[in-house]
């Protein structure tokens, strides 16, 4: 540990830590910055960062400084604030101030700065500002403005260093450097995306969300993307209950400050035509909207004490509560129950990298063995549930969809399903539950690593659709259990006391990070 | 006086066959490498250029012998490289070197990559210097034929490889570390300090980029000894120092002179004053980037490091330009603006938006469009650009602009009140209003 004072207060850090993060934890705030960022390089050209070290000639830039034992910083002196000023206005000369028509505004490194450092009248001529290309289509899903940007070289650093494809560059020299596409091609990586979220202004904007919908509108909600068994930490922006854009929240346990492109868009699904708002019961042969009175009264008849449920599948997409619960009512109605993964959705085997995504886009298999589900390859899930006698009951998953012989299995027989949207599965039910999708309850995963990790509910459920963990325990009170959880949080605590992995684990009060159950030093390990 | 004696880098300066191997091995060349080869060793060679203390010559002045230490002791890969990228305005020392003294060059190169422990020597020439490529090459082949390079040199005792590496045209290439990355393959453009490049360089290993005329020193100090070449120079500014002058004097070009030697002398005696019918108004000392001194400032100081420091200015790289009376400082101003607007490489925020802020300012006051402010302007955006950049390009737009408006402010002064430059005479000027 070495001793470093900053603005008069003594702090002790590790050795080898970065001035710019001992200054941000004196502070309670980051220095002005651009270019910096924790996860890349230093490249240390923006130069906002400097700082006055005592001893040293001339201010310095903390981020490429390393703490020295009884180094004594100011960070708020009247030369620091001066060259802060100086250095914004010279990032600002030249940028072309389109402030009501940039999607960054509200999130603005350059507006935010300005407030705090800059307030002073523009010396600047208009007709001597260097112009450079605007809207540029760069890539499937980037925009770049040419003018608005500040050169930080975040995103270049990002394709160098982190997907190292190396797609962008900064071309030419002096006020002429622009960021570009190298000949011939165009920014098309898996996580083209981050460098719409690390671009520090205006350059670098996101096709899918231009001008859907002003920041400061947004709310942002902590979660978990739902697309692979990563289970990236990321914040959901929405408003008025509706998802714009998902973004990665940093994990440096799980993804850094990353995701992919592949897991944004899974927003969609949330808002798709094919959402369940309302109970269908089949009637004459189709579909049709009914009550939830309605819904129990033929659930109790088809799957109640009087005719015992004959099989029960879970999808791996499910949180660990649900999964759990499910697993609890499967043996209430006295059926055996297993995991189910496929259906369009989740084509089940993607395309993995060794980055961050999985090639098992279930986010939550993991859970299915915690909880002692297994998962019958194709046909063997088939031959089960025809083996089995009685309702079928199918909890988020699609096996109508791609299941071999499911089709054929459950003929005649009447098949529960309980989901989010109208699947092939949905569509062939004869009784149809509408739950809540994912960013619409709270709910834990548990990810490749074998990490606990709590998503939040952002936004309400459409229409009549229940909350999943109410609609099961409800059903398990019909059903005359006298095991049922009244909240979530006994039915957390419910949950890890029946998993031997979890023993001694608070999963109401796990850390942003999320934790891996036993495992020594977890926060800092496994895979990235 | 006879100004021959002080001729240790400029000796073959003129001779025709000055820069082929035969005429240099007449003159007793590579006796040095060998001798550092055979005899002395690695440590004792270091010793010597640093008991000699001979500064850098590109134009920090930083001493050679005490760069040389820093690489790190047991270090296994080292590399040497020449700066030979003189782009600085005003400067074309490095030039007459490569071309009249090859020789020179590569027998210094060799004894400094000795003396460092490098086995890889790269000599980096402009691209602008095309014909001195060939020029080097052709020198090197000689070398490498000779036996004093490449495998087997030595008897195996040290086996140098030399490689010529044309740039591409840029100043900034002339940074240390822009230099690596050119030679890299990276864009030239400097990298942030730490790691330096003696620690970490090119490849990541130590590596030491020398200039040319510094290099080229080394031969002599090790044939005459350190003590030899302190009695050329002054007690902190040792040995001798090309300066290239431009400008109307009667004598331009390259002048060997002992440091310390007082500008009035060497203006007098070497230059032969200025040339009919001009008179002298200031004097750029080291190359455009140091501050301009007044014809009065100059003549009470001397031309080392210390004087010149002393005196508000730079030795710099020994470009000296000589400025007469019938020049328009504003005008020259904006052609060395230009040059650091056109050359910064646009990494650092200051320097990127700096330099082409102050030239912009100084053309409309040029235009006759400046207003009264503009003078505290240029100070302003001088004060957000000096010392906060990665490399010192910024200090070097910084220096020439501030000293500019300090000395001769009533020119600028009086375009400021609306008064309308006289039509640019110069072809740069020309060039530049465009």
């Amino acid at each position: 540990m070495v001793k470093v004072t900053i603005d008069g207060t003594e702090l002790e850090f590790a050795a080898g830590t970065s001035l710019f993060d001992a200054c941000r934890t004196a502070r309670g705030e980051a220095l002005p910055h651009f270019c910096y960022h924790p996860d890349l390089s230093v490249a240390g050209v923006c130069r906002l960062c400097q700082v006055e070290v005592e001893g040293m000639p001339k201010l310095t830039i903390a981020c490429n400084t390393t703490v020295r034992e009884g180094m004594v910083v100011h960070t708020r002196s009247e030369k620091v604030r001066r060259a802060a000023q100086q250095i914004l206005e010279m990032h600002l000369i030249n940028h072309p101030v389109d402030c009501p028509i940039c999607d960054q505004a509200g999130e603005c490194g350059l507006q935010d700065q300005y407030m705090t450092y800059g307030l002073y009248e523009s010396e600047v001529g208009k007709s001597d500002k260097v112009h450079k290309a605007k809207v540029q289509v760069i890539g499937p899903r980037v925009v770049l403005d040419k003018e608005r940007c500040v050169l930080c070289s975040r995103c270049v650093r990002f394709c160098d260093e982190v997907t190292r494809t190396g797609e962008l560059g900064i071309f030419n020299r002096g006020d002429r450097a622009e960021i570009g596409v190298a000949p011939g091609r165009q920014l098309d990586n898996a996580y083209s995306l981050n460098t719409v979220d690390i671009c520090p202004v205006g350059a670098l904007t996101s096709l899918d969300f231009r001008f859907k919908k002003r920041v400061w509108l947004l709310r942002s909600t902590p979660s978990l993307c739902h697309g692979c068994a990563t289970g990236c930490s990321v914040r959901v922006d929405h408003e008025a209950g509706t998802v714009y854009r998902l973004k990665p929240r940093r994990n440096p346990a799980v993804n850094g400050a990353w995701m992919c492109d592949e897991g944004r868009d899974t927003y969609r699904e949330l808002h798709a035509d094919t959402r369940l708002r309302e109970p269908l019961l089949r009637r004459d042969g189709a579909l049709r909207p009914a009550t939830w009175p309605e819904a129990w009264a033929t659930l109790a008849a088809a799957a109640g004490p009087a005719a015992p449920l004959g099989f029960a599948v879970v999808s791996p997409r499910q949180s660990l509560e649900e999964i759990a619960l499910f697993a609890h009512l499967a043996a209430v109605l006295g059926a055996p129950a297993a995991g189910v993964s496929g259906g369009a959705r989740e084509a089940d085997r993607g395309e993995g990298d060794d980055l961050l995504r999985s090639a098992d886009r279930a986010p939550n298999r993991a859970a299915l063995a915690w909880l002692g589900l297994d998962e019958p390859a194709g046909a063997d899930l088939a031959a089960r549930v025809r083996a089995a006698r009685g309702a079928v009951l199918v909890y988020g998953a699609d096996p109508a969809a791609d299941a071999p012989g499911w089709r054929e299995a459950v003929a005649g027989r009447t098949v529960i399903h309980l989901g989010t949207h109208r699947n092939a599965t949905a569509e062939s039910a004869d009784i149809v539950i509408p739950l809540g999708a994912w960013a619409e309850k709270d709910g834990l995963l548990v990810n490749r690593q074998g990490r606990v990790q709590a998503s939040r509910r952002a936004i309400a459920r459409p229409g009549l659709a229940q909350e999943d963990w109410r609609f099961l325990a409800d059903w398990l009170a019909a059903a005359g259990a006298t095991e049922f959880p009244a909240s979530l949080p006994d039915l957390r605590r419910w949950v890890a006391g029946r998993v031997p992995a979890l023993a001694g684990v608070d999963l109401n009060a796990l850390p942003p990070e999320g934790l891996v159950p036993g495992a020594v030093a977890a926060g800092a390990g496994g895979e990235r | 006086m006879n100004q021959d004696q002080y001729r240790i880098l400029s000796k073959r300066f003129g001779r025709r066959d000055g820069h082929k191997l035969a005429a240099y091995e007449a003159d007793g060349g590579y006796r040095a490498l060998k001798r550092a080869v055979g005899e002395l060793g690695a440590p004792a060679v270091r010793e010597e250029v640093k008991a000699s203390g001979l500064r850098g010559r590109g134009g920090a002045g930083f001493p050679a012998g005490v760069k040389w230490g820093f690489v790190p002791p047991g270090a296994e890969t080292v590399y040497f490289m020449v700066n030979a990228d003189e782009s600085e305005p005003g400067t074309f020392k490095d030039r007459y070197l490569l071309d009249y003294d090859p020789h020179a060059v590569i027998e210094g190169s060799a004894i400094s990559s000795f003396a460092v422990g490098a086995k890889l020597c790269v000599i980096y020439i402009r691209g602008e210097f095309g014909w001195l490529v060939d020029r080097v090459q052709k020198a090197v082949d000689e070398a490498y034929a000779a036996g004093y390079l490449g495998r087997g040199a030595f008897g195996g005792a040290y086996e140098l490889e030399m490689i010529v590496h044309k740039g591409a045209g840029a100043y900034i290439c002339g940074e240390e570390t822009g230099l690596i990355n050119s030679v890299t393959g990276l864009k030239g453009q400097p990298s942030i300090k730490p790691p330096f490049p003696a620690v970490s360089g090119f490849l990541g290993q130590p590596t030491i980029v020398n200039n040319v005329e510094t290099v080229a020193a080394v031969p002599w100090i090790l044939e005459h000894g350190a003590a030899a070449y302190r009695k050329f120079g002054t007690e902190k500014s040792p040995g001798t120092k090309l300066f290239s002058v431009s400008g109307p004097v009667r004598r331009p070009g390259v002048h060997e002179i002992p440091l310390g030697l007082p500008f009035r002398e060497f203006f007098t005696d070497w230059l032969g004053g200025m040339a009919d019918g001009e008179e002298l108004k200031a004097v750029i000392m080291g190359g455009s980037s140091v501050p301009v001194l007044t014809a009065a400032e100059a003549m009470e100081t001397a031309l080392d490091y210390e004087s010149l420091a002393a005196a508000g200015t730079m030795l710099g790289s020994g470009g000296m330009i000589i400025i007469p009376q019938r020049c328009d400082m504003v005008e020259l101003i904006q052609v060395l603006m230009h040059f650091y607007w056109d050359e910064s490489c646009g990494q650092c925020t200051p320097c990127r938006e700096g330099t082409g802020w102050l030239h912009k300012i100084v053309k409309r006051l040029r235009r006759g469009e400046g207003a009264p402010e503009d003078l505290a302007l240029l100070e302003r955006v001088c004060d957000g650009m000096a010392g906060l950049t990665i490399c010192p390009l910024a200090d070097a737009a910084v220096m020439p602009m501030r000293s500019f408006l300090q000395r001769f402010r009533p020119e600028f002064e009086a375009l400021a009140a609306g008064r309308r430059a006289t039509e640019p005479d110069s072809r740069w000027a020309r060039e530049i209003r465009s």
